[in-house]
């Protein structure tokens, strides 16, 4: 049930290669592109490997002080119901970070959340497979399974998971949770399933920043997958290789 | 060990008559109240459901969270958008003393693992906790199988089933 498959690196390199010759977006007009609006599954149909969801954050869109994805996914997800604990224990599926370089002196802020790695440390260390990635990269905590031991939270290099502390109310019928569990990002796998983007990116684009943008990554006609391609982008501690799903452009 | 055995026989045998009909007034034995459910017929026959149903979420629930097959037959989402009224079974509607289908019956049996502590209990729209699982409650004590037993004896100063605080 459980069993974690694993893309292929090296077919994924291939798969890569092969963006350079498939057909791009339709180009309306210089500079302006119209993408297929990606298709959602049926609801009896498993998850493919085809796919690999990810997310390009343009940090130089995002503003310091912003703060309508952290907003948006706490309302999705009806986070924030905590009664008892410290700040510093609350659930946090996405945070604002700002960075300044020390020397240059400049300034970036961008949204972090569970960077849905291709070979997650989370999953590695999990005693009891509760953490697992799915065949389309995106990496979840199976709370029947989970016991709470929080080695996943040691081992994620982006502080992306919370534990629950207490027991919770008024949870939201598509996100359950609950006291004893490890939590993190689920990339909104809900709205994924049925085809819509996950809630921060739906209000950054409400915002009109448009910082944030959704899509599956091996399709080479995605605005992701182009915009990949054209651009630089980086991952966050891309040293570790971990390949991760959320990629930033600017920093 | 008997007494057990044959107060459990005498639940299941109640269970499985139509509720409501043994449990008016005079019933010896009080049973958990079933509130009414949308539609005619449940994902399969009643009997089956109320033997297997924990089977059948099992299993759809494993798949929907590995394979994210989302089909509505079998998923718990499903089971609350059938037999609990989005706009509050507990608050809104006057039905407060119907109770909530799944925990009424869970209450009755005994069974302390149920979905709740994690899930909503109602459909989107108002989901929210059934009081009885809402942390006040969580403190309270639930019923031990001596409290159960109690119960199934006649402690009858609840006609409803549920522990309502
Ligand atoms: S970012 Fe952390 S929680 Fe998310 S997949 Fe990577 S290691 Fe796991
Ligand atoms: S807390 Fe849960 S998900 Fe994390 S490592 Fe332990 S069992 Fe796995």
């Amino acid at each position: 049930m459980s069993e974690h498959k694993q893309p292929d690196l090296a077919r994924r390199e291939l798969l890569g290669r092969g963006a350079a010759i498939a057909a791009a977006g339709v180009t309306l007009a210089p500079g302006v592109m119209l993408y297929g609006v990606a298709q959602a599954k049926p609801a009896d149909e498993p998850v493919s490997s085809k796919v690999r969801w990810g997310m390009l954050v343009d940090t130089t869109k995002c503003s310091s002080g912003c703060n309508a994805c952290v907003e948006a996914c706490d309302k999705e997800h009806g986070l924030g119901n905590e009664q008892h604990s410290r700040d510093g224990q609350r659930t946090q599926y996405i945070r604002k970070v700002e960075l300044r370089h020390k020397f240059t002196g400049a300034t970036h802020s961008l949204p972090v959340m569970c960077q849905h790695c291709e070979t997650p440390p989370c999953v590695d260390v999990c005693p009891t497979g509760a953490s697992f990635k799915r065949a389309d990269g995106i990496v979840l905590v199976d709370r029947h399974i989970c016991i709470g031991c929080r080695y996943c939270m040691m081992a994620c290099p982006y502080k992306a998971r919370s534990f629950v502390h207490e027991a919770l109310t008024d949870q939201r019928p598509h996100t359950p949770r609950g006291k004893g569990c490890v939590e993190s990002c689920t990339l909104c796998v809900h709205r994924v399933d049925e085809g819509r983007e996950p809630a921060c990116v739906e209000a950054c684009a409400a915002d009109g920043s448009r910082a944030i943008i959704f899509g599956d990554l091996n399709d080479p006609n995605s605005e992701i997958a182009q915009r990949v391609k054209t651009y630089a982008s980086s991952e966050i501690r891309a040293d570790l290789g971990l390949n991760t799903g959320v990629r930033y452009q600017g920093i | 060990m008997k007494r057990l055995l044959q107060l459990l026989s005498m639940a299941v045998l109640a269970l499985t008559l139509s509720a409501p009909a043994l449990a008016g007034e005079g019933g010896r034995t009080p049973l958990p109240t079933i509130p009414a459910a949308k539609g005619d017929q449940c994902v399969e026959d009643t009997a089956d459901m109320r033997r297997n149903h924990m089977k059948y979420l099992k299993h759809h629930r494993d798949e929907t969270m590995h394979q994210g097959i989302r089909t509505e037959k079998y998923s718990l989402k499903q089971c609350l958008e059938c037999h609990v009224p989005a706009e509050g079974s507990m608050a809104a509607g006057g039905k407060e003393s119907e109770g909530h289908f799944c925990v009424n019956c869970h209450v009755y049996a005994g069974v302390t693992l149920d979905c709740f502590e994690c899930h909503a209990t109602k459909p989107e729209t108002t989901a929210q906790f059934h009081p009885l699982v809402s942390p006040a409650a969580m403190k309270a004590e639930r019923p031990d199988s001596n409290g159960l037993l109690n119960r199934l004896v006649g402690v009858t100063e609840n006609k409803t089933g549920v522990a309502h605080e």
